[in-house]
């Protein structure tokens, strides 16, 4: 038996060797983005993690087939797990098995600067100037998906800004108007409260809607290097900044800002009671636009429907046209398989993408073309999309991208507690900051 | 007794399905093992760190214990609904006349639709806003005062995932137990009801002596697949809020594929299944020596 045990140990041991070599073996140099050679056509594959019915797989379904037509047997496989942590799961399962396809999606979070780290990933700076379209991207979509050297290994195909959405005649009703500073928020829930409204529907499933609201006073106190610093333990949830969010969280759940019940509550509900016209605020992106601003809206609310963006503070070091505005999951291209092929369909790609995208009446990540406004839009519509021509340079990063993911998960179980009175701001503070001096070592040595 | 070369048949036959269980449980066990005492994300350079794992989870890991303690809480509801209903249910179905098809076929729905729609269907049931079936019967029988989103709150949502596991497979134990109740002999019965034993006797001198070995075999089956329990609570609830309803299996699961802390996780995995081990080694202990006294 002993014996047997002996052998098993060593079988997984060399299996786990192999693998480990096969890995590091095959990558080729991420800075060569222009591999030269025969376009040899063949299928390749994209993971991806969007709306499988949605404008970005649409379209690149056609694009492709249109590729095909001039390259026979090219096919692009798309494999798309639209729900986010599912999605995670595949994707670092996928590169633990070093078996990552030729495209795949992923923020700019921690462990995909690992990968890049270790020539997973091709140079998405070098390989959009060598294409010449470097320049026709947004600066703040490219800025979102850069880790926080600087560098640039993913490719945005989205530009979102995110909003608070509120109900005009609900406000109207509970005697107040939309907040001056963010620090106004408490108060105004408790009067809508009061007037029998709840003020804020929050899909608190799936956790990333109130992890934002943690970033936004330390993004005004502090700027976009607060979280910067947090995450590898350079700055503490003790510190001042860092102790205003906290506060202010725990001063959200006591106002009873969020919907009762709310961390059971899944995406269609928070929605639901939003355009229901039973929840006067609504914190959103504009990827929401055509459920917010056309007339597939509840007409009861239609015309009450309006936007405010991200309130400042006193003594804010970020301005009003600064918020969050995230340009989506980017493309990572797999520097393992890239070769002429994959170098040439994404010329031809991602040089006509930009203009089918902005005729779904989307945000293209690019200045170079003019989003259509759909027939159906309400003025809200037209006003949301110009409110991304008048954008300050900073932006505020959505924390899940951020954070080592144990952290992340960790915040985003504590927050739920904060927020429903469960455990203090002392011990919220105390948990996270031990758990970032835990965790934060091993992702960021 | 076998004569000497059927035996050696059997053994053969025996041979594949020995080696397909080394291979898809022995074998995970081993690795799981191995890599317990190693750091490694998935893509970095696996690292040695011998005890280093244990000594975490034993002695610094706050919701590793949480969840420990969670998942016990969690098997104890489970098995007090599993059994206690299922034996309930299936004594009071054999001094039914009339209808016990329909009643059993009931009662084993719930055992045949999917986990996820089952989650879905008691979140809704949970649900506070909108008001669900829970809050809506505690309204209707004027207890308003116990309405609450048991979902979201840390003191009730353990028992709020754990009462659907415990719904749901009811009414499988309840066909096995109720088999065997029916094997019974029935002179034993009416044997003992002439010399003047009451109902509560027949049951406890009679009956369930009688099908002891089936209730060993369905304990161990509830109490494994308690310990197991995953998908419900995970679906549900994620283990939320906070830590209120994780149990090691969703600890575990969340350390492998969110954290990528395969390392640690097979230092819990490993854990589980002594956990596991322990609690068939109890039971048939517990069980043999009520059987022996």
């Amino acid at each position: 038996m002993k014996k047997l045990l002996r052998a098993a140990a060593v079988a997984a041991a060399a299996a786990l060797a192999l693998s480990a070599c096969a890995g590091v073996g095959a990558s080729s140099d991420p800075a060569n983005v222009s591999p030269t050679g025969e376009i040899k056509p063949r299928e390749i594959s994209w993971l991806l993690s969007r709306p499988a019915d949605g404008a970005v797989i649409n379209i690149m379904k056609k694009l492709a087939d249109d590729y095909a037509k001039d390259h026979p047997g090219f096919a692009l496989n798309l494999i798309t797990t639209p729900d986010r942590p599912s999605y995670i799961q595949k994707l670092e399962t996928l590169a633990a098995a070093n078996k990552l396809p030729e495209l795949f999606d992923t923020d700019a979070t921690p462990f995909a600067q690992q990968l890049a780290k270790q020539g997973k990933m091709v140079d998405a700076e070098k390989l959009l100037k060598s294409l010449d379209i470097y320049d026709d991207y947004r600066p703040g979509a490219l800025d979102y998906q850069r880790f926080d050297d600087g560098s640039l290994y993913m490719i945005p195909f989205q530009f979102e800004l995110e909003y608070f959405w509120y109900n005009k005649a609900l406000l109207e009703k509970a005697g107040v108007t939309a907040p001056k500073s963010l620090d106004d928020l408490p108060a105004m829930c408790t009067a809508l409260r009061n007037a029998g409204i709840t003020p804020i529907a929050i899909d608190g499933q799936d956790q990333w809607p109130l992890e934002r609201y943690v970033a936004y006073q330390p993004f005004r106190e502090a700027g976009p290097e607060f979280v910067q610093k947090l995450k590898k333990g350079e700055a503490t949830f003790a510190d001042p900044a860092g102790q205003k969010t906290v506060e202010w969280m725990a001063g959200l759940g006591k106002a009873k800002c969020f919907q009762d019940g709310f961390s059971a509550q899944g995406y269609s509900d928070a929605q639901n009671q939003f355009t229901s016209g039973q929840a006067a605020m609504y914190n959103i992106g504009t990827w929401e636009l055509p459920s917010l601003a056309t007339d597939k809206l509840n007409s009861a609310v239609r015309d009450d429907i309006d936007f405010f963006t991200l309130p400042t503070t006193d003594g804010s070091v970020t301005s009003a046209n600064e918020f969050v505005s995230p340009s989506g999951i980017g493309m990572a291209v797999n520097s393992k398989t890239y070769d002429p092929l994959v170098s040439d369909f994404l010329k031809f790609a991602l040089a006509k993408y930009p203009a089918e995208y902005a005729a779904t009446g989307a945000l293209s990540p690019t200045t170079n073309v003019q989003t259509t406004v759909p027939a159906n839009a309400t003025p809200l519509y037209k006003k949301a999309l110009e409110t991304a021509d008048t954008l300050g340079a900073k932006q505020a990063m959505p924390w899940d991208t951020q954070l080592d993911p144990t952290t992340n998960g960790r915040l985003q179980q504590e927050l739920v507690l904060l927020v429903q009175g469960n455990i203090t701001p002392e011990q919220f503070t105390s948990t996270m900051d031990s758990t970032i001096k835990q965790n934060a070592p091993k992702f960021f040595k | 007794m076998l004569p000497n070369r059927s035996r050696t048949s059997v053994l053969v036959f025996l041979l594949p399905p020995l080696l397909l269980y080394c291979a898809a449980v022995l074998f995970p066990i081993l690795q799981s093992l191995f890599l317990s005492f190693f750091s490694w994300n998935g893509i970095s350079d696996m690292e040695f760190v011998g005890l280093d794992n244990y000594v975490r989870m034993l002695t610094a890991d706050d919701i590793f214990w949480r969840s420990f303690f969670n998942a016990l809480l969690y098997l104890a509801i489970c098995l007090v609904l599993q059994l206690g209903g299922a034996l309930a249910v299936a004594s009071l179905l054999t001094s039914l006349r009339r209808g016990r098809e329909l009643i059993k076929t009931l009662y084993l729905l719930p055992a045949v639709i999917s986990t996820v729609a089952i989650a879905f269907l008691f979140v809704r049931i949970y649900s506070i806003d909108p008001v669900g079936l829970l809050n809506q019967l505690l309204h209707w029988i004027g207890l308003g005062s116990f309405e609450r989103a048991w979902l979201s709150d840390v003191n009730t949502v353990l028992a709020a995932v754990s009462a659907p596991e415990g719904w749901r497979f009811t009414g499988l134990y309840m066909l096995i137990i109720y088999a065997a109740l029916i094997a019974v002999p029935k002179e034993l019965e009416e044997a003992a009801v002439l010399d003047g034993a009451s109902k509560w006797t027949l049951f406890t001198k009679i009956r369930f002596p009688y099908i002891r070995p089936v209730w060993i075999t369905t304990t161990i089956m509830a109490t494994t697949y308690g310990l197991r329990g995953f998908d419900i609570p995970y679906l549900m609830t994620n283990g939320g809020p906070g830590q209120s309803s994780e149990l090691l299996t969703t600890y575990m699961y969340k350390t492998a594929f969110t954290s990528t802390d395969f390392g640690y996780a097979s230092t819990i995995s490993v854990f589980i299944v002594i956990e596991c081990l322990v609690a068939v080694g109890l039971i048939l202990f517990m069980l043999k020596r009520k059987a022996d006294s």
